[in-house]
């Protein structure tokens, strides 16, 4: 069975919607542009959900009162959702109704999933991220795999000489080497 | 006709392993780029098996010419090293004003034509390799100008096609484009992938590549109607599998694969010469 519409949609006409859930209301709910823009908006719900299940206990559990305003959001401020989709999560709920709910932990696995993110998305020769937070004390690293059976590895340092606070909510520093032994190199404000 | 699956990170090479061991499968395909931090000694000792390269994300349409050279470097000590069954990638979009889209996007064949032509030249050039570009599992009407791209585009620069089976199966059931318009690109490819996808849950017309589940009837019969097309001298056929790693269900479309190929070997081999 093949639907026949009227006019012909490809798929480059619906790029704008892709990411904003208010925008897939202009579309038909039995539209394949409905089921298009439904297929990439899940896609940034199991990213955000899966890896962080802390956020359900905030919003309920269809995570739709984090995600929905979050990625409105995230289309106004132009963030590119790459490597830091987590780090702004964190920052816009910082700024939300949320607020003052937030456990440590769950920033601190927030942080930790975009470290996972960078290790296994980034494809320069940096073998490590350190990411920092301006209200948060320890550090969370995350390292590419070097073995083939192997993964990323993310972990949690404390310092026992804390490291100049980023000038944004967070920061980074790459290393190009499984070593923090180069020391610091300053901090890189986090991309939008 | 040799069977291989994919490997795109650590939880499953016990099962990559397991399926090696039991003869289901004869090669690897390795999600190459997720591997650049591994020094290359430790991949050439790899699963002790043949290995095909699947590139995913290095976005060579869209991505700065710096960031692909360094890319480049590496990919290509591995191709030496490793000699690879095939090297492929993706025509796809992966970005859009600025903004990841997790979900790639399907390009436009038409008004992009060019732009990918010209990358697709470039980028075989940097890797010293023949390029085998993956079809996209269409879903919107655009997916209907894929075959005559790939075509082009063949003849264009001489990049292989990575035919998906099951892609071109969702494209024929999303946006009716008839398998068989794909019909001289597979009596021209030698490398395939075939996978389970899902009916949408909005709309169960509708379906999406999901990498999830077993093989469809609609994805054997296609295989089964072309087999001998399919099972050519060097031919290669990736079972992709992403989630949900049902073992049982993996070895039973492994061997079902198997038998398929194998059935066509000898109809090949018993036909008449005309
Ligand atoms: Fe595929």
């Amino acid at each position: 069975m093949h639907r026949v519409s009227d006019s012909r949609v490809i798929d480059a006409d619906l790029l704008d919607s892709l990411t904003v859930p208010a925008r897939q209301g202009d579309y038909a709910r039995d539209s394949r542009a409905f089921v298009r823009i439904d297929t990439s908006l899940r896609v940034y719900w199991h990213t955000l959900f899966d890896i962080c299940p802390g956020l359900l206990e905030l919003s309920g559990p269809d995570g739709l009162a984090i995600f929905r305003p979050f990625m409105t959001w995230a289309d106004e401020q132009k963030l590119s959702l790459n490597w830091t989709y987590y780090l702004w999560v964190d920052v816009w709920l910082q700024q939300s109704a949320f607020r003052d709910q937030i456990e440590v932990e769950l920033r601190y696995a927030l942080m930790g999933a975009s470290a996972a993110r960078w290790a296994t998305g980034d494809r320069s020769e940096a073998q490590g991220i350190v990411l920092g937070a301006a209200d948060l004390p320890n550090l969370v690293c995350g390292w590419k795999t070097v073995t083939l059976e192997g993964g990323r590895e993310i972990e949690q340092i404390e310092l026992e000489a804390p490291l100049p606070t980023p000038d944004g909510s967070h920061g980074y520093f790459l290393v190009p080497s499984r070593s923090l032994d180069d020391g610091f190199p300053g901090w890189s404000p986090i991309p939008r | 006709m040799r069977i291989g699956f994919n490997y795109t990170l650590g939880d499953t090479a016990p099962l990559v392993r397991r399926l090696l061991d039991s003869g289901r499968i004869d090669y690897v395909e390795l999600l190459i780029d997720n591997f650049l931090s591994v020094p290359p000694e430790e991949m050439a000792q790899g699963f002790g098996a043949p290995v095909s390269f699947h590139i995913m994300f290095s976005k060579f349409i869209e991505n700065d010419d710096a960031a692909l050279d360094s890319m480049a470097i590496r990919l290509r000590r591995l191709i030496d090293l490793l000699k690879p069954l095939y090297v492929s990638d993706h025509i796809a979009r992966f970005n859009h004003e600025g903004r990841q889209l997790y979900h790639l996007a399907e390009i436009d064949y038409i008004t992009d034509y060019e732009q990918v032509r010209c990358r697709v030249d470039w980028w075989q050039q940097k890797l010293g390799c023949r390029l085998h570009l993956e079809n996209y599992p269409s879903i919107m009407d655009g997916g209907r100008d894929a075959p005559h791209f790939h075509e082009r585009l063949h003849r264009d620069t001489g990049a292989g096609v990575l035919f998906d089976v099951s892609n071109a199966v969702c494209a024929h059931l999303n946006c009716g484009l008839p398998l068989e318009a794909w019909e001289g690109i597979i009596e021209r490819s030698s490398h395939f992938h075939v996978a389970g996808y899902n009916l949408s849950i909005l709309a169960p017309h509708l379906v999406v590549d999901t990498h999830d589940r077993m093989l469809s009837e609609e994805t054997l019969g296609f295989l089964e109607r072309y087999r001998a097309r399919f099972n050519t001298a060097g031919s290669t056929m990736t079972y992709e599998r992403d989630d949900n790693f049902v073992e049982t269900e993996i070895e039973h479309d492994l061997d079902r694969l198997r038998d398929l190929f194998d059935r066509s070997s000898v109809e090949a081999f018993d036909a008449p010469r005309v």
